[in-house]
């Protein structure tokens, strides 16, 4: 369950060896007991620099893969998982738990406790996801809140310490940095019997709750006959318990309006005690009924210090909040396109912002537009090919907008405009860019009622709610455009 | 040297971490690590550089202190360093007793006889059971934190040292229920537990007790070793791989607890259980991995220990949580969960693969964990990805593949896709089938439009033939996905002829299900197509890998016509790869035609006489023969370019190599007969050999040069007569005979190996004179005897031998050469030695402790090597 090292690697393409390494930590008793399990097939964790070749060149992010090489680029050399050979030295170090995230790479080497040859499954190998929670822990603690360069340096800086808190021997103790670097913080505080080993030390102060819901709705419309419009709301739960007392007993739910969309695919946090079966059940992979349970989704827990995700659903509502159409012909030398919106009659209209991005890709510069739209207005960004239509924060009375227009493009140049691998011919998209407050698309809510507290003091309870798009993609019907299994029409 | 400043310190270790290896063989390398432990103790570093002096430590013991004393010694001094810190609170207590244990561990040292591992372990164990060691272990508020680590160093020296702790069971159990930090405690007693099992098991030992045991360490009484050393000090893995276990080879099945032995054990697993809710996610984690296998092959330890744990868990979507149930799960199987545990596991699973509020890399090991998920009544093979039983394809339908996925999202569901289009083949529910193929054959449609896109990124290529060979290796016995396969690939190639390597290397690695009509398809599509543009190079090459026999018109008409436009070297050398490709395949007439237009034609000499060679090689050599030459070596290594390495092949065929014989020689007996002396070669093989050549070179040219040995065949242990080689000397004179041997291989290659030099000694050219008459013996040698003076010389010798060791002597070497013979005490011996000298003994009057020998020979050169050799006989017999 043992890692043997870690690494985080910045990627710089452009740069003579296409990274640095940034933090690197060795584990050299695991080293010790890796050399006795894998014998005969042992290899040893390489230094920083050669590590780092071999890693950037099985990943791909090396500026040199202009031409064919073999060891990489054969159709039989097929990555399924985020767990790599490396060659190193003439031999293969294996496994390499690898990601790239935000320009940074995070890898490890978890220890597997047998001989290597023949290669046990991944399953078996409890080092494998010890070693994801490590670098995801790491990737958290570095990107939630960072807001700056020079934050992400201090946050790098203090990971030497964090790591002899949370990972001394290279088993992972906790994977939320957060927590080891509060408890830092809380170290003079005396500690009861049952002080949960994730929560770092005891809240003093007033009591409150804060309880938040974000939504985010994407969709794939096609505006064909024989594929199906796809849409999807994917929540999140987030909450800020601020109780006294080493463990306070919460019970946060979740209700439903009578007409709202069931929630489904439940992912809770690790500090819920305990689960209603209907809410473990509740799955998108079957097939729908009218039985589907509708809450209240009741959610008792053991809240930890820091703001936590409480949970994670999906849910399938009825229609898509807004309902697209796209059309574009290519006339000569130039693009004649069409767009309809519609705002469907349930959702409230009162946008932040609600935005259609209009792309041209591997097309040269926008030099010519004429256009008519029924409402908002239109910015043309001519050298990157790009169209944004700003709708504002209101759709009309009548709900529906358009927007029709005629396109001219300059000549191709490579360095500027934007290439993309699915957009090719007439296959096209405009994305949607919308956000609504105080509103969910399946009508969950967290009222100050349903949250019960078993703790010293009334809390104050607040709760907010908002709806984004993401990947809200409305494609030209007159092209052929990229299905999913569940868009056809069987 | 004095201490260094914070600076100096900073730089070095940022010169070290560049490259430790690097550093170490550098000046500075031998102190560094005496310098770190004697300025840890300095006053005038701050307490932030010594923590970066003490992670250097923990890091690299094994470069600072690279043996077990010096380990031992780099622990006492960590200890000092912690016993002299002053009583005030100290970021240092920490990070000294983690670079101790380190040290100790890593290095090898920890053990009965080592005085550091004698301080360290009560001290570590006296924090950890939360005793007051004063005020010297610093204040109050730092007890906390130092109990928590001194559990986590007792905890990684248990690991490296299984059966440390089995002492401590009872006094650690204890210590469950009372105040202290909750999981440094139940993790290490949860691997001393499982620990103490195995050595238990494997021992056939019961616990004894040691679970309840009270505390029976007290101060300054000797640590408890016992069970270290039963165990024998092997590594236990803490999570023993699933198959290894299912053999049993986690040893505890044989462990029969006393039945209040097992209450205690169950007492024990049922409290950390119970607790495990206060454990971050990785620690529960790692508790359950523990535990689920110490439980595991103990008799009446019933799994329902874990049931009450298992809803909680399975709302998680903690990766680390999700796997120790599957652990759980190999572990425990039906008599943990049941059929609809089972698919519910599966459900959970299947939701986890996919949902959006989860990173990429959890989806793919998620998948992964699917595939290989452990079924209850597993039907396929195991170890190989199947679908799970439970797991439809209608549950299944969220984790197929679409061209928006990334390229290892792709390449994982499209596995999945495949193993489905298996799966109903084989039901023949054929409705379903037909969506999933024609499904399956729209995405490989996307990935081939967006392979063949101008300019696009290689990634794209690559992710396409990745997807092709992965549904060739799923589905190669349906000819529905294979034949709009090759068709589609075949258009790509017209797309985008750039392409060939990736096309040559999908056909190196595909079976013929999908190569031989992708070969023929590639093949017409180049052929009718002549080309004399950019293309013109990447149509060369894929003809190079798929012409052969059939269309030899074609494929030769539109070579004819490429010859004109290959006006660079690097096109004519591609030209001519897809000449040899056809020469190897055996093409015959219209193919010498147009070796002979290259020959005059090509305008680069290097391109026209490869022409005429191949011409030459065609029109001179067989079948089976041009095979052999124009095969790929066997003793090349594989190169990243086919080009390169065919040609390696070529070369090899065509030219001598240099080998290490697989021919041993040595002499055989003497033959002292005949005109000239004849040495007797014996000659063995460890491979069979053909037209073996042994050439030989005399040194100094001692002797006429000596003629090579032709040898048409030998076989290992297939007996041969002796070989025999004439030597026709110029002095009589030792030499050594250099020998070389020429031989070809089984497979063809024609190999050269020099084998080592062969001795001929001074004995081996003696011959005797012809035996005269039976009466005339004595006069003979008399007269021989007189006629080497005056020219000759004589000397005389004493051989230390008593009679009858001379009789041995004599029979022994120089029968052959005896004229009168009176055994056992006198001998007259008369040798020639060619060219034209002569040796004469006379060893008479032999006395009890020797013999006087008399010689004399006509040529006074040979002297030193005649007393040189009776030396050697006398010493030898």
């Amino acid at each position: 369950m043992a890692q043997r090292a870690v690494w985080l690697i910045s990627h710089e393409p452009g740069t003579p060896l296409c990274g640095t390494v940034r933090f690197s930590r060795r584990y050299p008793t695991v080293e010790k007991r890796a050399r006795v399990f894998n014998g005969e097939s042992y290899v040893p964790v390489p230094e920083d620099g050669p590590l780092l070749k071999a890693l950037l060149f099985e990943l791909r992010l090396l500026d040199d893969d202009k031409d064919f090489a073999e060891s990489r680029d054969s159709c039989s050399h097929i990555n399924k998982t985020s767990i790599y050979g490396l060659l190193v030295g003439g031999k293969e170090l294996w496994p390499v738990v690898a990601f790239l995230k935000n320009g940074m790479i995070y890898a490890c080497v978890p220890l597997v406790e047998q001989t290597l040859s023949p290669r046990p499954p991944l399953i078996s190998i409890s080092g494998i996801s010890q070693g994801f929670e490590l670098l995801f822990g790491i990737q958290d603690f570095l990107y939630l809140g960072q807001k700056n360069d020079t934050e992400l340096y201090t946050k790098l800086s203090q990971l030497p310490d964090l790591l002899l808190q949370a990972c001394p021997f290279g088993t992972l103790l906790d994977a939320n940095l957060q927590n080891s670097l509060d408890s830092n913080n809380f170290a003079s505080v005396t500690h009861p019997q049952k002080q949960p080993a994730w929560k770092a030390g005891i809240y003093k102060g007033k009591p409150q709750v804060s309880i938040s819901i974000t939504e985010k709705v994407k969709s794939m419309q096609y505006g064909k006959q024989d594929i199906a419009d796809t849409w999807q709301v994917v929540g999140a739960v987030t909450c800020k318990c601020d109780l006294e007392g080493s463990m306070p007993n919460v019970t946060i739910s979740l209700s439903l309006p009578t007409n709202g969309s069931p929630l489904q695919d439940i992912l809770v946090h690790p500090c819920v005690t305990s689960l209603d079966s209907a809410i473990l059940t509740s799955s998108s992979i079957d097939a729908m009924d009218d039985s589907a349970f509708s809450g209240p989704y009741k959610f008792p827990l053991t809240p930890p210090l820091e703001s936590f995700n409480l949970c994670y659903y999906t849910s399938q509502v009825p229609v898509p909040p807004i309902l697209g159409f796209y059309q574009v012909k290519e006339e000569e030398i130039q693009l004649k396109i069409t767009v309809n919106l519609k705002l469907h009659e349930s959702v409230k209209n009162s946008f932040e912002f609600c935005e259609a991005h209009i792309p041209f890709y591997n097309r040269g510069p926008i030099t010519h537009v004429e256009y008519k739209v029924s409402f908002g207005q239109l910015e043309v960004f001519r050298e990157k090919s790009l169209l944004i239509w700003i709708i504002g924060q209101k759709f009309p009375k009548s709900m529906e907008i358009s927007l029709s227009g005629t396109v001219t493009f300059g000549a191709k140049s490579h360095e500027k405009q934007p290439f993309d691998q699915i957009c090719i011919g007439g296959t096209a998209y405009l994305k949607l860019h919308f956000r609504i407050l105080d509103y969910t698309l399946t009508g969950c809510y967290a009222d100050q009622h349903s949250v019960q507290v078993f703790a010293s003091g009334k809390p104050k309870i607040s709760t907010y709610r908002k709806l984004i798009s993401s990947d809200y993609y409305i494609w030209n019907s007159k092209a052929p455009a990229p299905v999913t299994y569940g868009s056809l029409v069987l | 040297m004095g201490p260094l400043s914070r600076e100096n310190w900073a730089q070095r270790v940022a010169t070290f971490r560049a490259s430790p290896s690097a550093f170490m063989v550098g000046p500075e390398g031998e102190d560094l690590g005496r310098d770190l432990l004697s300025d840890l103790r300095s006053e005038k570093l701050s307490e932030q550089t010594k923590v970066s002096l003490l992670s250097l430590s923990l890091e690299y013991p094994a470069q600072l202190w690279p043996d077990a004393p010096a380990a031992e010694a780099a622990a006492t001094s960590l200890l000092d360093t912690l016993v002299l810190l002053p009583p005030r609170p100290s970021a240092l207590r920490r990070p000294l007793l983690l670079a101790a244990t380190t040290a100790l561990a890593a290095g090898g040292a920890l053990g009965p006889t080592s005085g550091a591992s004698r301080r360290l372990l009560p001290l570590l164990l006296g924090l950890a059971v939360g005793r007051d060691l004063g005020r010297g272990f610093g204040p109050a508020s730092e007890q906390r934190p130092l109990q928590a680590t001194a559990c986590e160093c007792l905890r990684e020296l248990e690991s490296c040292k299984p059966g440390l702790l089995g002492g401590c069971l009872g006094l650690l159990r204890g210590l469950m229920g009372q105040e202290g930090p909750i999981q440094p405690l139940s993790l290490l007693l949860a691997l001393a537990l499982r620990n103490t099992l195995v050595i238990k098991a494997k021992a056939r030992a019961g616990l004894q007790g040691l679970l309840v045991a009270g505390n029976s360490l007290t101060e300054g009484s000797p640590w408890n070793w016992t069970l270290a050393e039963e165990g024998d000090a092997h590594l236990q893995p803490q999570a023993p791989s699933w198959s290894a276990a299912e053999e049993g080879e986690c040893g505890l099945a044989v462990l029969e607890p006393s039945p209040e032995e097992a209450r205690e054990l169950r007492a024990a697993v049922a409290q950390l259980l119970d607790t495990s809710y206060l454990l971050t996610p990785a620690a529960q984690a790692q508790l359950l991995w523990l535990l689920g296998w110490a439980v595991r092959g103990l008799r009446g330890q019933p799994p329902v220990l874990f049931k009450p744990q298992l809803v909680r868990l399975l709302g998680t979507a903690q990766l680390t949580l999700l796997h120790a149930v599957l652990a759980l799960k190999a572990a425990f199987g039906e008599a943990l969960f049941t059929a609809q545990d089972e698919a519910l596991l599966l459900r959970r699973l299947t939701l986890a693969a996919q949902h959006p509020a989860l990173p990429l890399p959890a989806h793919l090991f998620y998948l992964h964990c699917l595939l290989s998920f452990p079924e209850n009544w597993p039907l396929g093979p195991t170890g190989e990805e199947a679908v799970p039983l439970l797991l439809g394809s209608q549950l299944c339908r969220g984790l197929l593949p679409s061209l928006l996925h990334d390229p290892m999202a792709l390449l994982a569901r499209l596995h999945l896709l495949c193993l489905l289009c298996v799966e109903d083949e084989e039901k023949e529910e054929k409705g379903q089938d037909q969506s999933l193929r024609c499904y399956l054959e729209e995405l490989l449609a996307g990935l081939r439009q967006r392979a063949a896109l101008n300019g696009g990124p290689r990634a794209l290529a690559i992710l396409c033939f990745q997807a092709s060979y992965l549904v060739v290796r799923c589905l190669a016995g349906q000819p529905m996905v294979l034949t709009p396969l090759t068709h589609g690939l075949t258009q790509l190639y017209r797309a985008q002829p750039a392409l060939a390597p990736h096309f040559v290397d999908l056909l190196d690695r595909v079976g013929p299900e999908l190569g031989e009509p992708l070969r023929v398809a590639l093949r017409q599509e180049v052929v009718s197509r002549p080309g004399k543009d950019e293309a013109l190079r990447w149509h060369l090459q894929m003809l190079a890998k798929v012409a052969n026999e059939d269309a030899q018109s074609a494929t030769l008409s539109f070579l004819q016509a490429a010859a004109a436009h290959c006006l660079d070297w690097g096109l004519q050398q591609a030209l001519l790869q897809v000449c040899q490709a056809l020469l190897r395949a055996g093409v015959g007439g219209g193919l010498a035609d147009l070796l002979q237009v290259l020959a005059r034609q090509l305008e680069d000499p290097d391109g026209r006489d490869h022409a005429r060679l191949y011409y030459i090689l065609l029109a001179h050599l067989s079948g089976p023969k041009l095979g052999m030459a124009l095969g790929p070596s066997l003793a090349a290594p594989a190169l990243a370019s086919s080009l390169v390495a065919e040609n390696q092949g070529f070369a090899a065929a065509l030219m001598v190599q240099e080998a290490p014989a697989p021919i041993r020689l040595s002499i055989g007996p003497r033959r002292a007969e005949g005109p000239v002396p004849v040495l007797q070669l014996q000659v063995e093989v460890l491979e069979p050999v053909y037209s073996l050549e042994l050439r030989f070179h005399v040194e100094r040219q001692l002797y006429a040069p000596v003629g090579a040995v032709h040898v048409p065949c030998l076989c290992p242990g297939r007996p041969t007569s002796p070989l025999l080689l004439p030597l026709q000397p110029r002095r009589p004179a030792p030499a050594r005979l250099d020998v070389r041997a020429l031989y070809t291989t089984p497979t063809g290659l024609t190999c050269h190996a020099h084998l080592p030099p062969l001795p001929v000694n001074f004995a081996d050219l003696f011959l005797p004179f012809p035996q005269p008459p039976e009466g005339a013996k004595v006069g003979f040698f008399e007269e021989l005897w007189d006629s080497c003076l005056p020219e000759g010389t004589e000397s005389q010798l004493w051989c230390p031998l008593g009679p009858h060791r001379l009789e041995a002597l004599v029979s022994c070497h120089l029968e052959p050469f005896v004229v009168v013979a009176q055994a056992p005490t006198s001998y007259c011996i008369a040798i020639r030695l060619p060219p034209d000298s002569r040796l004469l003994l006379r060893l008479e009057a032999a006395h009890a402790d020797g013999v006087p020998v008399a010689l004399r020979t006509d040529d006074w050169a040979v002297l030193p090597l005649v007393g040189a050799y009776l030396r050697g006989l006398s010493a030898a017999v």
